[in-house]
């Protein structure tokens, strides 16, 4: 049986188009490349 | 491929051949990256557009760089609706590679076309306000939001889906399955549309309770339609109907009364305000016109009367000046002795006799009586001549005219006075011929010209009684 109250936390706002920029700007990028370019960076660095 | 170090472009061997950095591990990212792109692609195709969102999420957090899998990800986005998350994607992807990238064609369809890019706009809006509705527990206005926002965007999958949990919620199933089954022809494998979709079809009477239901139904035909009526529903009784109808008819007529009604009244409240101070305008307009041609007037008669006055100066000093000529002229006629005692007469004629009575001086009084007396007899005899034989010869307004003469210059010439009235009695101005015997009998009594005068004015009244 669905919980109504429960499912509708489930809805969020959603964006509006005067809010893309901040979309674009909060959103995390780094990729796993990134992450292994960086460890490799810092072994380096270790050794 | 290119190396993360140098940029190089790579070769089958796990080290870059340019600066000989080890991209084994490197390359075997890209290579997963590459196949959550292909998942992502694949289930796109098929319309699972959730599970090709989270592949391509998948390839985004291996290589954040993959152009197509990003530029994928905003169409997917689009497709359910999402606008502003697909123009995010577009939008990076575009700032990664800034030429031949179809993310441009994406951006500027959208920007071309304001119309649709505002439409989206208010469906967030009002998507939004619908969630904020269904907090503070107005349901019946989020679904009317609900329902313009799924008629602005028919593709947006959650305004379904939560449009599809309010009818859940109220129990509504037919209308929740209706709404889940249009999300699910747009993201197929969605797990909460699919999820609520089975809690409907638990909800939902199957399909041999339906055929239950029917056959206990009772069914009769009327004409050519087959009735079914529900089983422990009697046939609403006649008087029902008409009780109803007349309800109807009530709320009908109070709804006029009280929201139609006021609004009309008011209307024409405002109209007639409206034409009433428009009139009253035009009446204030009028009424300055008016004012200002009443003042018009009132100058223009002032200036009418004071040119009326110095007009009658001008005549009354034009008729001193004029009589003053005429007894001049009547003057030196007489001094030089011309002999033309009529002419003189004429002269003085002309003399107005108003100025003569009203305005003359003593002295032009009495040089005008000393010429007329002067010239006189000679007038009177001249003129009583002249009159006579014009009376003679029938031309009745010489007479007239010569025999007054003759009578003003002598007033003892009964005979000019006597054939005057004569002159008008043949004239047919027998009032004025009555009038000229009754001088004669007065004047003169006791003489053959009385008495004929007597027997005229005798004829006169008599034709006249």
């Amino acid at each position: 049986m669905i919980d109504f109250e429960e499912e509708l936390k489930k809805f969020h706002p959603s964006l509006e188009l005067e809010d893309v920029e901040d979309a674009i700007y909060n959103q995390d990028v780094t990729d796993l490349a990134d992450v292994l370019v960086k460890f490799v960076k810092e072994s380096k660095e270790e050794v | 491929m290119f190396c993360y170090k140098c940029g190089c472009v790579l070769s089958e061997k796990d080290f870059c051949t340019g600066c000989g950095a080890d991209v084994g591990l490197y390359k075997k990212i890209m290579y997963t990256a590459n196949r959550f792109y292909n998942d992502g692609l694949d289930k796109a195709q098929v319309r699972d557009l959730s599970g090709s969102v989270a592949s391509l999420r998948q390839c985004l957090k291996l290589n954040k760089n993959h152009i197509e899998a990003r530029n994928l990800l905003g169409l997917v986005y689009f497709e359910r609706g999402d606008v502003v998350a697909a123009l995010s994607e577009w939008i990076m992807s575009k700032n990664i590679r800034s030429e031949k990238n179809i993310a441009d064609d994406y951006i500027e369809m959208l920007q071309n076309n304001p119309a649709r890019f505002d439409t989206y706009k208010q469906t967030i809006k009002k998507y939004n306000m619908a969630l904020v509705y269904c907090q503070q527990d107005s349901l019946d206005l989020a679904v009317i939001q609900l329902k313009k926002v799924v008629s602005m965007n028919p593709k947006y999958v959650q305004a379904r889906q939560l449009l599809a949990l309010l009818y859940i919620n109220t129990q509504e199933w037919e209308r929740a399955k209706k709404e889940l089954e249009r999300a699910l022809r747009i993201d197929m494998n969605n797990t909460i549309t699919l999820r609520y979709l089975k809690e409907v079809d638990e909800m939902m009477p199957t399909d041999e309770e339906h055929i239950k239901k029917r056959r206990e139904a009772v069914v009769y035909q009327s004409g050519n339609d087959t009735v079914i009526q529900p089983v422990g529903k009697k046939e609403a009784a006649g008087l029902q109907t008409i009780f109803n109808i007349i309800i109807g008819i009530v709320l009908g007529v109070g709804i006029a009364w009280f929201l139609v009604l006021p609004s009309q009244i008011q209307k024409v409240t405002s109209e007639s305000n409206d034409k009433y101070r428009e009139v009253s305008e035009q009446l204030d307009a009028k009424t300055v016109e008016v004012n200002e041609l009443t003042t018009q007037i009132s100058e223009l008669t002032a200036e009418k009367t004071d040119l009326t006055n110095s007009l009658n100066a001008a005549q009354e000093a034009n008729a001193a000046i004029e009589a003053n000529t005429d007894l001049i002229e009547a003057a030196l006629m007489y001094m030089n002795d011309t002999q033309d005692e009529l002419v003189i007469a004429d002269a003085l004629e002309l003399i107005d006799k108003t100025y003569m009575e009203n305005e003359a001086t003593e002295s032009f009084r009495n040089l005008y009586d000393a010429i007329k007396t002067g010239i006189g007899p000679v007038v009177a005899k001249e003129s009583y001549n002249v009159g006579y034989d014009a009376f003679r010869t029938e031309d009745y307004d010489t007479a007239v005219t010569n025999l007054s003469r003759a009578y003003e210059y002598n007033p003892k010439n009964g005979e000019a006075l006597y054939n005057l009235g004569n002159a008008y009695n043949k004239k047919g101005e027998t009032e004025k011929a009555a009038e000229i015997y009754e001088q004669v009998i007065e004047l003169f009594p006791n003489t053959e010209k009385a008495r004929k005068s007597e027997t005229y004015i005798r004829e006169i009244r008599g034709e006249t009684e």
